[in-house]
């Protein structure tokens, strides 16, 4: 078997003195798609933000692409193309939608490309063109997620983290998400979904890790493992 | 479900005011009481300590606005200002007694702390700072053209009417012991308690029914009041005002440093900074042109290097406490601890 | 008639000074989130530099520029890199009480350098005026130096609209981690806000220095003013800061010497009350 494109061993996370993460080790395979589920406060979103560099591990180590990006700034990560579209979407709401995607091209190696990313975003999310001159902050919350999509897209990502992209949206909205993240992994790149639904997370992706407490619990395809046994592990039982 | 690491992040807290510490407090108040009544401090020393007092009574008060209910004032100069015309005013206008000057300046400042809370109170952080600051600078332009007060030209004390420095002394002496034993009292009060959780998070703490408003009006009057006496003391020992001596920002730097240097949100950090004030000012004057400087230098250097000032690190690093109060960078710790809890 | 139209033009006129000056403020505190206390200072400095250097070498101030922009945009970036960011981690207020203390220390090492005289730098069309009707004329100073803040004000407008530094700019200021995410450096984007808000601090210090003769003191007045255009404006909003900007210039002017101060300080104060997220804000 090859070796995974983002490797997790034993990162733990903190704030101040509380463990938001205790011991997580986890592989995502390259041009997979791969769900993180567990329940509220199981320390998902604390792991997606510390690999992505928001914040610094207290121990353990990242690699990604066989490179050691452990304690990283989030800057540097995402030129070495791994994105995170952040939970709740985080638009910049003062900046237009084209200003936001456009931002996605920030770092020097995207800038190249952004007129040609820009039609691919475009071509996924065909309502963000219509839009394209408003401010973000004026779009329904379906339509910020697309719009984080997209300017997660514009960083010309290998691998993009999606932190609980269906949170607050309504189940059509959610299904079409979930098409266009199909879509991308298709051409190519590598998904990593956070999910507190277990069943659309089993659906959809190739390989599931179970978090509950802080650690890994459990990991496998869905097919193997089966839906009780995840059940299980998510709740703790 | 992490409670265990929440309950070793601090050691418990020594508090220092057992009964010890109260028999030394008495003793050097007394102290300083019978060398003031005795006369046998030379006038120069009693200079020193009549300066120390006020500016304790100042960076006390000040402390109490920003360190325990959040109110970063710059412009409580407009509170020592309008006491030094009232002393000047009261004295020569109307050749009355310097008492009533300090009366009579009192009250002016209860009244207009009244009607500025109900426009300062609106806001909070930097805004509140910055309009503070602006309500003093509009007051001092308008006593710059203001002929009933000499327009820029200042006023003196009537000169027959200035006490001798052992009056003045033990005056100022007064008014620094009520200024912390107010404080102190009133922090234990249920009032100052929710003053605490105010400036820790006004939200929480109006939703447990802290009466915000109430609160932090009887914590501003207090302020601008005891400001006042100290400013209406000051200009009767100095015996003339100014518009630029009397609305200076120089005030509010000196109560400023006063806090910075001693810990802000303590109660004795502001008597150990007046000291320190007071001492390196005399020093810094041998050296014309340079105090601010230096202050401000010193001043950023222990934002930078010691943040909790002196009183607070020693706090800090012994684990006790010179007259109880909480300090609050051990409730803001937990509020984070319980935010990070939230947000995992 | 006449009258009251050369008080709303040179109230217009004043205005722009005045946009100038809020608009260094107003990038730090609605990017940086900081309220930067010593902007009055750094104007002053900025009247000091081109000041003595128009005198030294005998060009126009104007040309001065040159040399003081890029300097003072250099010492903005050092400053905030070097020490403002620092003291951002400890927190809001400590952040606030720096940059008071480095006010005071500049206001008194500007004593100690250059005496409490009155300076001004000195042009040849310091009286000229251009005559448009009986009793309505337009100072030829007072225009170049709109010119100059208005200039200032569209150049820095377009930069932030239009360049990928400016996005990244805009973009820290609405959320600086999912700016961080787009691989924006936070702290460098700080150091830059401050660099740009110290180079139109230096512009507006010649234009100050043209226009009124200032002293190392003149710091505080000006600080105010240009927070009073942050509050009217609203914060972080560049046609807010010039909306606000002519306002405080008509209320100064209408005011006149004894009273337009007064005037500017009473309306600066009503609108933190009243309206504090500022006219242009949403």
């Amino acid at each position: 078997m090859s070796e995974p494109m983002l490797k997790v061993e034993g990162v733990q996370a903190k704030y101040g003195d509380f463990i938001a993460v205790s011991s997580a080790t986890l592989d995502v395979p390259e041009k997979q798609i791969v769900s993180l589920i567990g329940s509220n406060g199981a320390g998902k979103s604390t792991l997606m933000d510390t690999i992505a560099g928001l914040h610094k591990p207290s121990a353990g180590k990242i690699y990604f692409k066989g490179e050691d990006i452990t304690g990283l700034p989030a800057e540097k990560i995402v030129t070495k193309g791994l994105a995170l579209v952040p939970q709740g979407s985080r638009c910049f709401v003062r900046m237009t939608v084209e200003d936001n995607l456009i931002m996605g091209s920030f770092p020097k190696f995207a800038r190249k490309k952004c007129a040609e990313s820009l039609e691919r975003v475009y071509e996924l999310f065909p309502v963000l063109k219509e839009k394209r001159n408003d401010l973000s902050g004026s779009l329904s919350g379906g339509q910020r997620q697309m719009v984080a999509v997209g300017r997660a897209l514009m960083t010309n990502p290998e691998m993009i983290l999606f932190d609980e992209i269906s949170l607050g949206l309504a189940p059509t909205i959610i299904k079409d998400i979930y098409a266009r993240i199909k879509e991308i992994n298709k051409q190519g790149t590598t998904i990593v979904l956070v999910e507190q639904d277990t069943h659309r997370a089993i659906k959809t992706a190739e390989l599931v890790h179970v978090m509950l407490k802080g650690q890994v619990v459990l990991s496998g395809a869905p097919k193997d493992l089966g839906e009780d046994e995840i059940k299980k592990a998510y709740f703790g039982i | 479900m992490e409670t265990k690491s929440l309950a070793s992040a601090h050691k418990p807290i020594k508090v220092l005011d057992g009964l010890v510490m109260w028999i030394v407090c008495a003793v050097v108040v007394v102290a300083l009481y019978a060398l003031g009544v005795t006369g046998a401090l030379p006038n120069n020393t009693m200079r020193y300590l009549f300066k120390i007092f006020l500016y304790i009574t100042m960076g006390s008060m000040w402390n109490l606005m920003s360190g325990f209910t959040g109110m970063t004032s710059l412009g409580q100069q407009v509170f020592v200002g309008i006491a030094g015309y009232s002393v000047a005013v009261m004295t020569t206008t109307y050749k009355m007694s310097f008492w009533m000057g300090i009366l009579v300046g009192a009250v002016i400042a209860i009244i207009f702390a009244l009607i500025l809370s109900f426009v300062l109170f609106r806001m909070s952080g930097m805004y509140f700072a910055v309009a503070t600051w602006l309500v003093s600078e509009a007051v001092s332009t308008w006593f710059t053209s203001w002929k009933y007060v000499n327009q820029g030209g200042g006023m003196t004390v009537r000169t027959t009417q200035i006490p001798r420095i052992g009056s003045l002394y033990l005056m100022a002496l007064t008014l620094c012991v009520l200024a912390v034993v107010v404080i102190f009292l009133l922090l234990r009060t249920k009032t100052g308690l929710g003053l605490t959780a105010m400036r820790d998070d006004a939200d929480a703490a109006s939703s447990v029914g802290v009466n915000l408003f109430k609160s932090k009006l009887l914590c501003y009057i207090i302020c601008c009041l005891f400001i006042a006496l100290a400013g209406g003391l000051f200009f009767l020992n100095k015996g003339s005002v100014l518009p630029s001596s009397a609305f200076g920002i120089d005030w509010t730097v000196s109560m400023v440093f006063i806090v910075i240097i001693g810990g802000i949100g303590t109660v004795s950090g502001p008597i150990l900074g007046a000291i320190v004030y007071v001492l390196l000012d005399e020093f810094l004057s041998h050296y014309p042109g340079w105090s601010n400087i230096i202050l401000g230098a010193i001043a950023i250097l222990v934002i930078i290097f010691l943040p909790d000032g002196i009183m607070g690190t020693l706090q800090k690093k012994l684990h006790f406490e010179i007259f109880s109060q909480k300090r609050f960078s051990e409730h803001k710790k937990d509020k984070k601890i319980e935010d990070a809890a939230n947000a995992a | 008639m006449a009258q009251v139209l050369q008080v709303v033009i040179n109230g217009i006129l004043l205005g722009g000074i005045y946009a100038l000056l809020g608009v260094g403020m107003t990038m730090m505190f609605g990017i940086v989130k900081l309220t930067n206390l010593a902007h009055g200072e750094f104007v002053i400095i900025g009247s000091y530099a081109s000041t003595l250097i128009a005198q030294a070498i005998g060009v126009d101030p104007i040309l001065t520029l040159v040399v003081t922009v890029p300097l003072m945009f250099l010492i903005g970036m050092g400053l905030q890199s070097g020490l403002i960011n620092r003291v951002m981690m400890i927190g809001s207020e400590p952040a606030l009480l720096v940059t008071f203390g480095l006010s005071i220390i500049l206001a008194d090492a500007l004593l100690l350098l250059f005496s409490a005289d009155a300076q001004r730098a000195n042009v040849p069309y310091n009286i000229s005026s251009i005559k448009i009707s009986a009793g309505l004329s337009i100072s030829v100073l007072d225009l170049i130096v709109f010119c100059i803040a208005l200039v200032t004000i569209i150049i820095l407008s377009l930069f932030l609209k239009k360049t990928y530094l400016g996005r990244s700019i805009r973009a820290t200021s609405d959320d600086t981690e999912a700016a961080s995410l787009m691989g924006v450096n936070v702290k460098r984007t700080y150091a830059i806000a401050m660099g740009i808000a110290m180079a139109t601090a230096a512009i507006a210090g010649l234009c100050v220095a043209m226009k009124w003769v200032y002293y190392p003191s003149s710091g505080g007045s000006y600080l105010l003013t240009s927070f009073g255009v942050v509050v009217i404006g609203g914060m972080g909003s560049i046609p807010g800061t010039l909306v606000a900007g002519l306002i405080l210039g008509l209320a100064q002017v209408i005011g006149g010497a004894n009273y337009g101060q007064l005037i500017a300080y009473v309306l600066m104060v009503v609108f933190l009350a009243v309206r504090p997220q500022g006219l242009f804000s949403k």
